[in-house]
């Protein structure tokens, strides 16, 4: 029982990030009265993040100072049913964020766009080489929303962040320099393409010299002065190198505060309480609504707060919690392959080459940026043909250059031992005449990897942790070193290379591993579509079980593409505002027939 | 045996680490460098935060086996072991960022840290295990150090009840490198060595004009966090080698 119930809002947003902010954006601007609750510390773009204090790469990048606090809510992990999960104690393969702006303060600003096929994966791939080519041990299934459903809504917010790219596909009209598998859109990229340094370069010409079709990375870092949407002013990008893991205090990241926070404080319809770890979503008597949220301030005061509607938009993993912990939609049974909550967990398949260059190249890796990079998208999704392949999805491939952080930034060639005189000669020499190359896979859902509650470990609320279930698939396993094979082709194309080695996160003899980073890609878990026996939400993101329940992220892929996901999550929570605003707000009910 | 820890190479205070050195030649080795900045910092008692002095004696002959002096200083001379002694003094040591709550198992490499305790006892129980080794590391010559460190490496063996020999080694080794190349302010990286061996300009970055140079290394020399051309962190404790 809480120790005090607030007076009634319209709207209660669980998670000040991308998509809560944006929700009260548009909602407070619609007339609602809408209240923020954000779990971690308020701060701001313009104080928090400003360099040269915030560039110091122990304290942000390694001892994760803009991250969650594991001490207050983790999960436990597993690969597989027959173990046991033990607690995530420390951070590693994937990093959410606390605080205000969320994960969107420390992210890349890789922002892409599905392809069409990715968002009716299963019907697509049926389609075109037959139902029996799909593998039984996987459980895709379609988005229920189609791409050209969703393309004004990834173009507003390209343009809410000053995104940087080549169009590929103007209208259907192929354009040279962009990414010609790209559907089709109906603007060009707001801003030019980022500069580029020598090693993407030299990767796009011997991309381009393969047949290949390379591009800019499109780019959330911004490459000139710039108004979004919104009014918020954005800054050309310096290329400092101090990107993921980092907030950008020379506002040229587009994030969370600058791009949405900023353009709607003072607005009287909008509340944000920092510091506020929503517990539990209540339920109203009828089992057909939700009656707002229970929170906990910083003082350990609990908070009853109702409201009309409430929208979920914390990190992925913990929006599938939070309804777990609320009783909110019938939880996934593994062995009875029954129920929804935790189903189609999805991850990201990473593997990546390390390309060695002679002395005449000159790489300067602490020139990065986040999305600096030049990429193929002929191997991802269905841009290539998988008839004989054996599997299904795909990635992009990019070079890409990130930042030249010298503890994390440390290549050396195969061989090299990992301490010793000879290893500090080769990081000596090698630090200057290095590039990356990254294959960012999809990641197919199967009925064994999901999410549920674990029966032994408790967060510091006292509610049991999430439990995650993962491993790769062999799908993925195949799909992964099929493109890595092509991107080691594009490596030895390169002018200048001198060796090249490779890393496969989902080699066949590895397993998942929480410890190496891979990416803060945590995908499903409380999936979008049209049938509510394999989803928790319908088409508009409405919960089937409670219609004045909206929820937003990651948590709604049915599987992981081979895309970063800020762009397709933020696509859909506009599609989703947009039903909101212009049908749910006038008509309170359920959207879809169940 | 040679003596390593005098003079000045390319502008590093060569102060030094792991060698027999009386408290004449340190004086007289102080008279040589210019970069003393801190009268503090010629306190050659300054107390450990963490450590007790055999403990930093080991970790001055582990760290300086990890990364060895060549024309670049070791790790003790560029103040590892102060960095680590600061790391396990506070948060990292102390495990703020980590979930503890029991009950406690082993799990799988894949399941990640599964200690009952924080790393500050990592280090302590692993090497105060370690320095009962006869005979102990800071006895042995450089290479019976690089062998004995490889044997830790490589070892299936547990060095106690619930630390395994490879998990320590891991974390060592981490700690040692994040020590030669983080900002200076964390107390190593002295003198910016890390950031001079490899050629890293540091934390005041600004390439919009210089990216797409091709070819042409930056020539700033690096500035960290504190805004000091030379680093801004104390000298590096002296280390004698005996008791």
């Amino acid at each position: 029982m809480a120790d005090y119930i607030l007076p009634k809002t319209d709207v209660v947003i669980v998670g000040g990030g991308w998509t809560g902010l944006t929700t009260a954006y548009e909602l407070a601007r619609e007339g609602q009265r809408c209240v923020v609750l954000e779990r971690g510390r308020d701060r701001h773009t313009a104080t928090s993040f400003a360099g040269p204090e915030e560039h110091d790469e122990l304290k942000y990048a390694l001892h994760h100072a803009h991250m969650m606090e594991l001490r207050k809510e983790t999960l436990t992990f597993r690969n597989t049913r027959d173990q046991r999960a033990l607690p995530m104690r420390r951070l590693g393969s994937f990093l959410p964020g606390s605080g205000l702006g969320g994960a969107g303060i420390h992210w890349n600003g890789q922002l892409w766009r599905p392809l069409p096929s990715d968002l009716e994966m299963r019907s697509h791939y049926a389609d075109r080489y037959g139902a029996d080519f799909i593998p039984d041990e996987l459980s895709i299934q379609d988005w229920g929303v189609s791409y050209d459903e969703l393309e004004p809504h990834l173009e507003f917010f390209e343009r809410i962040c000053g995104t940087a790219g080549t169009a590929g596909n103007l209208d259907g009209e192929p354009r040279e320099g962009g990414n010609r598998h790209e559907g089709p859109r109906a603007s060009g990229y707001p801003n030019p393409p980022m500069k580029q340094p020598i090693a993407t370069t030299l990767f796009g010409e011997a991309a381009a010299r393969l047949g290949m079709s390379p591009f800019p990375m499109p780019s959330a870092n911004v490459t000139q002065a710039y108004e979004n949407p919104y009014g918020a002013q954005l800054h050309p990008c310096t290329y400092c190198g101090f990107c993921e893991r980092f907030g950008c205090g020379y506002h040229a990241k587009a994030d969370p505060i600058i791009c949405v926070y900023d353009r709607i404080k003072d607005h009287e319809n909008f509340e944000i309480r920092c510091d506020s770890q929503v517990l539990r979503v209540e339920k109203a008597s009828d089992g057909k609504t939700a009656t707002g949220v229970t929170y906990l301030d910083k003082s350990g005061v609990e908070y009853f707060q109702p409201a009309d509607i409430v929208c979920l938009n914390a990190y992925a993993l913990w929006n599938v919690h939070l309804m777990l912990v609320s009783g909110l939609g019938e939880p996934y049974d593994p062995e009875t392959r029954s129920g929804v909550v935790g189903r189609n967990y999805s991850y990201q398949t990473i593997a990546a080459v390390d390309v060695f260059l002679d002395d005449e190249i000159v790489t300067n890796p602490f020139m990065g940026a986040g999305a600096l990079g030049v990429a193929v998208d002929d191997f991802n999704g269905d841009n290539f043909d998988h008839s004989d392949l054996g599997f299904l999805g795909g990635g992009y491939i990019a070079c890409t250059q990130y930042h030249g952080r010298p503890i994390s930034y440390q290549p050396v060639p195969e061989g090299t031992p990992a301490w010793g005189a000879e290893w500090k000669k080769a990081v000596r020499d090698n630090y200057l005449h290095h590039t990356g190359i990254v294959v960012h896979g999809s990641s197919a859902a199967t009925p064994d990897n999901y999410l549920d509650l674990d029966p032994t470990w408790k967060d510091a609320y006292g509610r049991p942790l999430l439990r995650m279930t993962f491993d790769f698939p062999q799908n993925d396993r195949k799909m992964s070193d099929y493109v890595l094979q092509r991107a080691v082709e594009i490596a030895e194309e390169m002018d200048h290379v001198r060796s090249i080695s490779t890393i496969n996160r989902a080699a066949q003899d590895s397993r998942y591993s929480l410890v190496p980073y891979q990416t803060t890609h945590n995908a499903g878990g409380a999936v979008i579509g049209t049938d509510p026996r394999t989803s928790v939400v319908n088409r508009y993101g409405q919960m089937w079980d409670h219609h004045n329940v909206f929820v937003f992220g990651a948590c709604l892929f049915p599987q992981n593409l081979g895309y970063n996901p800020t762009g397709p999550l933020m696509g859909l929570a506009y599609w989703t505002l947009h039903h909101l605003k212009s049908d749910y707000l006038s008509n309170p009910r359920p959207l879809m027939d169940a | 045996m040679s003596n390593p820890c005098y003079g000045r190479k390319r502008g590093y205070s060569r102060r030094a680490v792991l060698a027999q050195v009386g408290l004449g030649g340190v004086a007289a080795t102080l008279g040589q460098l210019r970069g003393v900045r801190h009268a503090f910092a010629q306190d050659d008692g300054r107390p450990w935060y963490f450590l007790d002095d055999a403990e930093a004696r080991w970790l001055a002959a582990a760290c300086d086996t990890l990364i060895p002096e060549d024309e670049y200083p070791s790790a003790s001379q560029a103040g590892v072991v102060d960095f680590i002694d600061f790391q396990l003094a506070s948060d990292y040591g102390a495990g703020a960022g980590l979930y503890m709550d029991g009950p406690h198992q082993s799990g799988t490499p894949e399941q990640g840290y599964q200690f009952a305790f924080p790393p500050s006892d990592l280090f302590r129980n692993a090497i105060d295990a370690l320095l009962q080794d006869d005979p102990p590391l800071t006895e042995l010559d450089a290479e019976g150090r690089h062998e004995a460190l490889r044997g830790l490496s490589e070892s299936e063996d547990n060095l106690t009840d619930d630390i395994p020999a490879q998990a320590f080694f891991t974390e060592l080794r981490t700690l040692t490198n994040q020590g030669y190349f983080a900002d200076p302010i964390h107390l190593g990286n002295h003198d910016y060595a890390g950031w001079q061996m490899v050629g890293f300009p540091g934390a005041h970055a600004y390439y919009l004009s210089t990216v797409d140079d091709h070819n042409r290394h930056h020539p700033a020399p690096p500035m960290g966090v504190a805004h000091d051309r030379s680093g801004g962190s104390s000298l590096p404790r002296l280390i004698e080698r005996g008791e």
